[in-house]
């Protein structure tokens, strides 16, 4: 149990580094890029003259030597303080807040409902081995793996919101509707149907593969063959045996996952004016609004290590031979 | 030597052939490939000409249709081809050297190098691989150059992992020692002995990577991060998006044809897996 | 005259006027959608002037007066009269009495003064070139307020549009550090809770989806607003902005927020109308900026030459879908007041194009390339990239070759104002209600500064320019100063120091039920207490 707990507690240590490093390689990246907020304010304005780009500069701190502005930044970080956009002049945290719901409940529905099937047909494309169930998921599954996402959710309004007019084409809500509580998440979840279904399908298709190579390599291990000699059924063998081994694999890429959540969503999140926050990620690079991206990306990357150190730990009670290694 | 490698590519090629899927693949691959080789010589249009009326259908001077600015259609889809190909091969290929080498180093000499390494791989890991492309190109502005970059640069770090994996575990074995014992130096081991034995799995990788880079750029350009000089599907998916409603098959068109390339390469991964992982070839 | 109608659907429209005319008696209630996008970045046009705020900043922030006809007629509004001094220098507002903030503090002549000294004049992107001459602006008493001027100032009064020097609230700025822009921009009025006198208050703000103004009972005019509500709803992708207002979920597409592709389609929907009347003291105009510095384009026939292979017909009809006139000089000619009639578009004629150059001694080299350039493209959309993919096509034709670079917005604006790093160019201007305020920016000399967004970066000088800029800010008589602009046109036309492809049209969608849009020559930035719609 002790060295369990230590096995975490150094884990965690190991953690502070990697979103240090995280945010000084943010910093960097992100001021090599030309031109910067001062530019932006004032080329939106339509007007403004010379000296006023230089007085938005001064105020904002965007003429200060690079290495003080990066000073500035750590010193903010390590008091968790995000600082305060540049274009929206608005707190970070705030903006962020705003947005993080949206994500949430678009990735996890996304995400809950993809596994949940995957798993499912995985174990069905496993136990069916080289029958034409098998082939035919397999091939529906690199079908779906090869689409790209942005232009399915293209087709998918096309044919469920103009043909059909089942769903709406976009947003999150009817907007100005007075809905009771009720209302209120149907309303939500007729307007997720459309997006979430498009990402979702992606990783059907992905945890379908995943699980199905998984189950295979695990029924061939001796502990089933004696299942098997023992009498028991097929199916009771991959439910209880072999599922929860095969679980393994899918446990450490939904840790991955976490990250590219954020990214997988700026497309989708684009053709559905969905009001998450890929759409701040693209919207900030695009008028450079450093302090709100820097936000974005060290909060996501925090999230992504404590998911990875979190995914470690739970391999570690599935099995626990890694922990002692 | 000639005659077992001659000999070695025929039997991959038997065990190959098995899979009739993968051979489809290949096919289609083949195709795709003199698609993008000799159609534009053959079919010599300027894929940024305004030639005709803006979105017309398909029609014998345009085969299939003309785009929201009266360019062709088929001339695009062409020339997007080379675009495609050329970006999703380089850059796989710039990862697969990346990944292989970090791999190679992080796995055959172990201890604090392998940490380096393997930490910095990891923090790789941690961007979320889309974002970190957007931001790179973003940053550097869009040209062929940047866009190969940024994809090879979100996608070495998977190539590394599993490079990584195949040296520490072929580094214990007899071979390797009988070789340090006749004097082999570190590099010629690595790269004679241990390296055509780690090959057959990232060769997989980096064929199964070709396709994801396909889908990144086109993601790109549809985010209208691409090179604005050049044309490529994902490109043209963006141009039929603002006619969705009047003129679907504009952006279906290339749609459809990032599908079915990304499926063939997809296919063909699949089938060099099983013909080059005997261990798995029961499946 | 007011109402530019478009030709292919001036049935439609002339219907929709009509039925206006007719007299329908105005109704109470019910809200109004519209749908654009991006979304604001704050809740006043001081912080930015970008279309979507000064869209809804101006529901919510009043100026001093309101504006009648695309003339642009000043009426009282905050102000209920005013007068001028003989010699220009002195102006006289008497306020209104009873106007209250909306969080129900009484407005005052110590308002107006803040507004304009110490914000409109300090940070607005264009405060200084209305409020720069501004010696003095006393407060005798709570209702009156007297600017004193340096010199007279021809245009003065245009400066008191919603969108230049909106009204805000002192008691709101305390402990905000006024001598900081940052500070100023983050002011809370400014950035989320907006207090103004305007008709429509702030209700609720979802940010990435929609934006709800509802009605301010205690707006000082009887009977106004007609509308319960306003609602924006963010959408980022064009076809769903198409979809959205096809399905009826958004009544109003203001300012060509719809990919012109789907403006004309859904404008020959039963019950739709069309308009791009109503932005005639916008004048957004469209040219190739070029960079004078660089050889060989510092030659004027080299521009002639580029000016006459471009089919601005052509531009028109297939990349903006038909919207829009062939660009002419430096005042579109939808302006009502200032543009010289004698001037007229440089007509396509390749042919002609390729002899100018052949005797300005750029002849066709042996792989038929005269000499190359390189072109960036404001990155400002779908169209843009389209003109880009169009000059660089027609000017190979030509013998020049184009290399087109890509960059965001943030990259652009420093390449070409700041760096002044590029050959050629697009981009456009408004002229505004002020040749002045709208266009000396791009031609004085004096306006040649890096780091000056949308100003003079193509290093233009012209001694006469200067003068006429310099003469005109300061006549008060129409006439002459008329006189001036059409002689600085001429010259400006001659040397195509940018090249002037597009007159754009901003086109304005709407259902039919809704009334009262189209009012004057800034009718979307107007305050819409006169917009009402049918139940």
């Amino acid at each position: 149990m002790t060295s369990r707990l230590s096995y975490v507690a150094l884990r965690a240590l190991q953690v502070i580094p990697a979103v240090l490093a995280i945010a000084v390689l943010n910093f960097i990246l992100l001021h090599m890029a030309p031109g910067d907020a001062a530019d932006v304010i004032a080329g939106l304005s339509g007007h403004a003259s010379a000296e006023m780009t230089a007085e938005l500069r001064r105020s904002f701190g965007l003429d200060q030597p690079l290495i003080v502005q990066f000073f500035v930044y750590i010193g903010r970080l390590l008091t968790l303080d995000l600082g305060i956009s540049l274009i929206q002049s608005r707190p970070v945290v705030e903006l962020i807040a705003e947005r993080m719901g949206a994500t949430l409940i678009l990735m996890l529905t996304a995400i809950g409902v993809a596994v949940g099937i995957g798993l499912l047909l995985g174990i069905l494309a496993a136990l069916r081995h080289r029958s034409w169930t098998d082939t035919a998921l397999s091939v529906l599954a690199l079908v779906v793996y090869a689409t790209p996402q942005f232009w399915l959710g293209l087709m998918l309004i096309v044919f469920f919101s103009i043909t059909l007019d089942i769903f709406p084409s976009g947003g999150m809500r009817t907007i100005g509707a007075e809905f009771g509580p009720i209302h209120s998440v149907l309303d939500v979840a007729r307007h997720l149907v459309l997006p979430a279904g498009t990402l979702g399908l992606f990783y059907v298709a992905l945890y379908t593969r995943l699980m199905r190579t998984s189950m295979l390599d695990i029924m061939t291990l001796d502990y089933i063959t004696t299942a098997r000699a023992k009498g028991m059924s097929e199916l009771r063998i991959a439910f209880t045996h072999a599922a929860r081994n095969a679980l393994l694999p899918i446990v450490t890429l939904l840790g991955v996952q976490v990250g590219h959540l954020l990214g997988g969503s700026i497309l989708v999140e684009t053709v559905f004016g969905w009001p998450g926050l890929g759409r701040l990620v693209l919207d900030a690079l695009l008028q450079r609004d450093l302090v709100l991206l820097l936000g974005i990306l060290f909060i996501s990357s925090v999230v992504v290590v404590l998911t990875n150190l979190l995914v470690d730990v739970i391999y570690g009670l599935l099995d626990p031979r890694l922990a002692r290694k | 030597m000639t005659v077992q490698v001659a000999s070695g590519v025929v039997s991959l090629w038997h065990r190959f052939r098995r899979n009739r899927a993968a051979v489809l693949g290949l096919a289609i691959m083949a195709l795709i490939v003199l698609a993008a080789a000799f159609g534009p010589l053959l079919y010599p249009v300027d894929p940024f000409d305004m030639l005709g009326r803006p979105s017309t259908v398909p029609s014998q001077r345009f085969p299939l249709g003309t785009d929201v600015s009266g360019r062709d259609i088929l001339a695009g889809l062409l020339h997007g081809a080379r675009v495609s190909l050329l970006i999703g091969i380089a850059a796989s290929l710039a990862a697969t050297l990346v990944g292989l080498v970090v791999g190679a180093l992080a796995g055959y000499f172990g201890g604090w190098l392998d940490a380096v390494l393997m930490r910095t791989t990891d923090f790789f890991l941690t961007i979320p691989s889309f974002v970190l492309a957007v931001l790179i190109v973003a940053i550097f502005q869009p040209s062929v150059l940047i866009i190969t970059a940024s994809i090879a640069v979100v996608s070495w770090p998977s190539v590394a992992r599993l490079a990584r994996a195949e040296f520490v575990s072929h580094q214990g074995r007899d071979y390797v020692d009988a070789c340090r014992a006749m004097g082999m130096s570190n590099a010629e081991i690595m790269l004679r002995q241990i390296l055509p034995n780690a090959l057959p799995p990232v060769i997989v990788i980096a064929s199964l990577m070709v396709a994801t880079a396909i889908l990144t750029e086109s993601g790109l350009s549809f985010l209208g991060l691409g090179d604005p000089n050049i044309i490529s599907w994902g490109y043209m998916i963006g141009v039929g998006r603002t006619v969705l409603r009047t003129a679907w098959w504009m952006s279906a068109i290339p749609g459809v044809t990032i599908l079915i390339t990304v499926l063939a390469i997809n296919l063909v991964g699949e089938g060099l897996n099983e013909a080059l992982n005997p261990r798995m070839r029961q499946r | 005259m007011m109402k530019t109608v478009l030709g292919v659907l001036s049935v439609g429209l002339a219907a929709a006027l009509g039925a206006t005319a007719a007299a329908q008696t105005p109704v109470r209630g019910g809200s109004l959608t519209y749908t654009y996008h991006p979304e604001p970045t704050a809740m006043s046009t001081v912080s930015t002037t970008a279309v979507p705020v000064a869209l809804v900043a101006t529901k919510i922030y009043d100026s001093l007066l309101e504006w009648e006809g695309a003339e642009m007629k000043p009426v009282p509004g905050l102000a209920a009269s005013w007068t001028r001094s003989d010699d220009g220098r002195t102006w006289t507002f008497k306020l209104r009495d009873g106007v209250k903030w909306h969080d129900g503090q009484p407005f005052t002549s110590a308002d107006v003064k803040f507004s304009v000294e110490n914000i409109a004049k300090a940070y607005h992107s264009r405060g200084r070139a209305h409020f720069g001459d501004v010696e003095a602006v006393e407060t005798p008493d709570k209702s009156t307020v007297v600017f004193r001027l340096k010199a007279p100032v021809p245009y003065f009064i245009k400066a008191f549009q919603p969108t230049e020097t909106p009204m805000l609230p002192v008691h709101k700025f305390a402990g905000v550090d006024l001598a900081s822009a940052a500070a100023v921009r983050q002011a809370e009025v400014i950035t989320r809770a907006p207090v103004g006198t305007g008709p429509f208050k702030l209700k609720e703000w979802q940010r990435g989806s929609h934006i709800i103004l509802e009605r301010n009972p205690d707006y000082w005019r009887e009977g106004r607003p007609y509308l319960d509500q306003i609602i924006l709803r963010v959408l980022p992708d064009g076809a769903a902005r198409a979809i959205a207002f096809e399905k009826g979920e958004v009544d109003l597409a203001p300012q060509s927020a719809l990919p012109e592709a789907e403006l004309q389609r859904l404008g020959k929907l039963p019950g739709v109308v069309t308009s791009s009347a109503g932005t005639e003291a916008l004048g957004p105009n469209l040219w190739l900026e070029v960079n004078l510095r660089e050889p060989p384009l510092s030659d004027v026939r080299v521009r002639r030459a580029i000016s006459m292979a471009l089919d601005r017909s052509r531009i028109i009809d297939v990349i903006w879908y038909g919207y829009g006139k062939p660009g002419i000089g430096p005042i579109v000619s939808s302006d009502p007041n200032f543009f010289n009639k004698a001037l007229k578009p440089y007509a396509y004629d390749p042919k002609k194009a390729g002899e100018l150059l052949d005797e300005a001694g750029y002849k066709r080299g042996s792989d038929g390339v005269r000499f190359r350039i390189t072109q960036n493209v404001l990155p400002y959309g779908e169209n843009w990239t389209r003109l880009g993919e169009y000059v660089k096509q027609e000017l190979s034709k030509l013998g020049i070759a184009v290399d087109t670079r890509s960059a965001d917005l943030a990259g652009w604006l420093k390449t070409v104002y700041t760096d002044y790093n590029f050959h050629i160019t697009s981009t456009f201007q408004h002229n505004y209600s002020d040749p002045t305020i709208g266009i000396e920016r791009s031609y004085h000399s004096a306006n040649i500064r890096p780091g000056a967004a949308f100003q003079n970066s193509m290093g233009y000088k012209n001694a006469r320019v200067d003068q006429l800029f310099d003469l005109s800010k300061r006549e008060l008589d129409p006439a002459k100063r008329k006189a001036q602009f059409d002689e600085l046109q001429q010259i400006i036309h001659d040397e195509q120091p940018v090249i002037y492809l597009l007159e754009m049209q901003y086109v304005h969608l709407f259902h039919k039920r809704v009334h009262g849009l189209i009012s004057n020559g800034i009718s979307m930035y107007s305050n819409w207490a006169n917009v009402w719609k049918e139940k």
